[in-house]
């Protein structure tokens, strides 16, 4: 399955999709994966920054969504403090 | 418990009901800030459970042993051999450290308020995936402003 995670002030929200399943032509999953690209990019366009994660292994930054990702996480903009 | 300190509990516990009762009917105003304010709290909790359970997910078992018993996450750079971060567990600097030596404190901070869980994962995320623009942005401390930012902090 994969998963995009947006950090916000409530914790994190998740969209979950099946790879798989969009793979075969599933509607239901077809719109799962619009769903989370649509998020990811409303979100960069904000100026979040997005991350590939697989576990044991660094983060890798996204500028494209990529549905075949495990885990995707979204973080919001910084600024020096 | 012997009897008479379960009256004395129960006889506190009916005046508090009593107490909570009168304020309810005579302040209403009080009684609704009071609702919103305990709201304000669960959802608070909620999402630092949240960002915690995220936290834990993207971090290796002794990345988050380390985070636990010593109050840092060390983060090694992809850019530089030798440099290494060290991301406080309970908000502050982050730690520049270039062969064991600490030369700058970083400070930088997300732009929208989200969990302390959340914000260990945000630098963690950042130094490993981009970490030229994370340098970039944050701001560069002296050595000793380091120091003196934890004292203040602890």
């Amino acid at each position: 399955m994969g998963r995009l995670r947006i950090m916000s002030h409530r914790g994190d929200t998740v969209v979950v999709w099946d790879p798989k399943k969009a793979e075969a032509g599933d509607p239901e999953a077809l719109e799962a994966v619009r769903e989370a690209e649509r998020i990811f990019a409303e979100e960069r366009a904000r100026g979040a920054t997005a991350f590939a994660v697989k576990p044991g292994q660094p983060a890798q930054r996204l500028e494209h969504f990529d549905k075949t990702a495990d885990q995707i996480v979204i973080v919001p903009r910084i600024a020096g403090g | 418990m012997p009897a008479f300190q379960v009256v004395e509990i129960g006889g506190l516990l009916l005046a508090l009901g009593v107490l909570l009762a009168l304020v309810r009917s005579l302040y209403p105003p009080v009684s609704q800030q009071l609702r919103r304010l305990l709201a304000a709290y669960r959802e608070r909790v909620e999402a630092d459970l949240r960002a915690e359970a995220l936290l834990r997910d993207l971090l290796t078992e002794s990345e988050y042993e380390q985070l636990r018993a010593t109050g840092y996450l060390e983060v090694c750079s992809r850019l530089c051999p030798g440099r290494l971060y060290r991301i406080p567990a309970h908000g502050g600097l982050v730690g520049l450290y270039e062969d064991g030596v600490l030369v700058a404190g970083l400070c930088a901070q997300p732009q929208t308020r989200i969990p302390g869980p959340d914000v260990v994962a945000l630098h963690k995320l950042m130094i490993e995936g981009n970490e030229e623009e994370y340098l970039r942005t944050a701001n560069h401390l002296k050595p000793w402003m380091f120091y003196s930012a934890r004292r203040r902090r602890y």
